[in-house]
């Protein structure tokens, strides 16, 4: 056999071809007695149907939590949760949070640094000697 | 964690989980009048002489309770096996369909049929084995028409594992967690339809029932039913024969029926018996599963091959309900988009001898390696650039620790150079495009050196 092959796996590149949301649904709490889930009672009557109509691709559950500040909890595809509680806050701002939720990767917040990643190896290959600036002595 | 209430979906079909209760979701009678064998008692729990004497009508009352409930736990419902019902709703099915953008056409039952492997549901109207076979084969065909048309010089074995690169067992699998599929632990009918259900296949290492083995010194390690004449033997497995017996990884095939050789041909393993033909036998030996079914177990399967049969049918159900254009959209935009740098897959052996016999095939002059330019020699980390010339033509430069290894590696860069042309893109028209109107011959070379 003259030549022999390598087997590997294709590494994915979500958003290349297709885009896969990675926000896998998200878990609303609320308590009916307590002051805190105020406006997340308010969020769930009036704004939770249009949230979820425009992101089928979420799925969406709602509990009940009594005696328990409502949270919202994102479940991601790396298999990680995100989880904020939105105890005294408006309607408006659970939106937000909501939304914070579904946009996000799911993995740790890290600082970038490298302005460019890529699967891609450099262009420039690994440095040698006889390329770029030559040094006199 | 909270228990899913079964009667939310199959009420009217399972019986009530408490004997006492007269039914209060189902229709009553179907359910509840559970025939009572007379006064058969099965003694499940082997009453002393003393508690005898205080047996009364309702310890009786309670004993035919359980007897009767004993019965029903003996005989396996109807529906044990999950399955895609309309009527079966769930949000992680929703979610999933919009998650891939399917278009509308392509149903959510089918979907769920789809998460369910063969080894959950052996009835094949109900699982995804039919759609997994046609979309393996389309997978296969789409597949192998771009890195044909778009690398005409790729050889053969770097050909198979470019496919096992992108629609192997190992990626579909992956494909399934990016897709945000679980796995549900076990299946059942009581299971959402939202989670791949498929019946786990135990651990090689775990014990045998006798205690003494493992799983795995059981099972034959050789695959059978490979479709190949004299699998018996250890026979070497040239390139030309794995493309003519073996899948498109070319890797070894499992579970197809034995070749018949001839009548009186040895090779037959089952002898036909009073009269009948091998022709006749056959269809019982093509489906082991119907007979796992009749005997009520079900083959066991890795999340792997549970995974990459999902993906299988969800391309096999997509060009089956929406078309050939919608299939060859979703594959581009799910299997052609991942990262593959196909100049990795190369293994040479003798690249220098391989890239003598490719220039005396082309007929360009023999290949000469020059020294380019280097630099400490005597050093202990010299560095060498070596260009491989055919004639005035370089063909390949690249650099080594040692004259030797420059040269070698320089032959490699030209053969990978060769190998892996690719004609410019706006000449590249797939033959599945044909039926857009857009047809134009495409060049494919012979092939390797073989050497």
């Amino acid at each position: 056999m003259p030549l022999q092959a390598i087997r590997q796996v294709a590494k994915p590149q979500n958003g290349v071809g297709a885009f896969i949301l990675q926000c896998k649904s998200l878990h609303f709490t609320y308590c009916d007695w307590a002051g805190s889930s105020k406006g997340m009672n308010s969020f769930l009557t009036h704004y939770l149907p249009r949230f979820a109509q425009q992101n089928p691709q979420i799925e969406i559950t709602v509990s009940p939590k009594p005696r328990k500040h409502p949270v919202i909890k994102g479940n991601y595809i790396n298999g990680r949760e995100k989880a904020v509680c939105v105890a005294n806050m408006d309607p408006k701002e659970i939106v937000k949070k909501a939304v914070l939720l579904r946009d996000a990767s799911g993995e740790k917040l890290k600082k970038v640094t490298k302005p460019v990643k890529s699967l891609n190896e450099s262009v420039r290959g690994i440095w040698d000697p006889f390329h770029g600036h030559q040094w006199k002595i | 964690m909270k228990r899913v209430r079964v009667e939310r979906w199959g009420g009217s079909l399972l019986p009530p989980r408490n004997p006492r209760l007269q039914c209060p979701f189902s229709a009553g009678e179907r359910a509840c009048n559970v025939p009572i064998r007379s006064r058969t008692l099965r003694p499940i729990t082997a009453p002393s002489q003393q508690q005898r004497q205080f047996t009364s009508t309702r310890r009786i009352r309670q004993d035919v309770e359980i007897a009767a409930v004993a019965d029903e736990l003996e005989a396996p419902p109807a529906t044990r096996y999950p399955s895609p019902r309309a009527d079966r709703q769930s949000a992680k099915l929703a979610a999933l369909h919009a998650r891939l953008s399917l278009p509308a056409r392509f149903p959510l039952q089918t979907l769920s049929r789809c998460l369910i492997d063969a080894s959950a549901n052996p009835e094949s109207s109900q699982n995804n084995s039919s759609l997994a076979l046609l979309g393996q084969d389309l997978l296969g065909y789409h597949t192998a028409e771009w890195l044909i048309c778009n690398y005409p010089r790729l050889p053969m074995p770097v050909l198979f594992a470019a496919e096992y690169a992108y629609i192997g067992p190992a990626t579909l699998s992956n494909m399934r967690a990016e897709w945000g599929v679980e796995a549900a632990a076990a299946p059942g009918e009581e299971v959402d339809p939202g989670y791949l259900q498929f019946t786990r296949q135990q651990a090689g290492n775990a014990m045998a029932e006798d205690g003494m083995h493992r799983i795995k010194e059981f099972e034959h390690i050789r695959a059978k039913g490979t479709g190949r004449a004299n699998e018996q033997y250890n026979w070497r497995r040239g390139v030309s024969s794995r493309i003519v017996y073996d899948d498109q990884f070319g890797d070894l095939q499992s579970g197809l029926a034995d070749p018949v050789v001839g009548p009186g041909g040895s090779m037959l393993t089952s002898t036909p018996k009073d009269g009948s033909s091998a022709a006749q036998l056959e269809p019982a030996e093509l489906a082991p599963l119907d007979d796992a079914s009749a005997s009520g177990e079900l083959k066991s399967t890795t999340l792997e091959q549970a995974s990459a049969s999902f993906i299988r049918a969800v391309f096999g159900a997509l060009y089956l309900h929406c078309g050939a254009a919608a299939l060859r959209d979703f594959h581009a935009s799910h299997i052609l988009s991942r990262h593959l740098p196909l100049h990795t897959l190369f293994n040479f052996k003798y690249p220098t001898r391989d890239l003598s016999r490719l220039c005396k095939r082309e007929g360009f002059e023999p290949p000469v390696a020059r020294l380019e330019s280097e630099t400490g020699r005597h050093s202990r980390t010299p560095v060498f650039v070596v260009g491989v010339y055919s004639g005035k033509d370089k063909l390949g430069e690249d650099a080594g620790s040692s004259l030797d290894e420059g040269r070698v590696r320089a032959a490699a860069a030209a053969l990978r150079g060769w190998y892996l042309y690719s004609p410019p893109k706006d000449r590249v028209v797939l033959p599945s495009q044909a039926s857009e109107g857009r047809w134009r011959p495409q060049m494919v070379d012979p092939g390797e050196i073989i050497t």
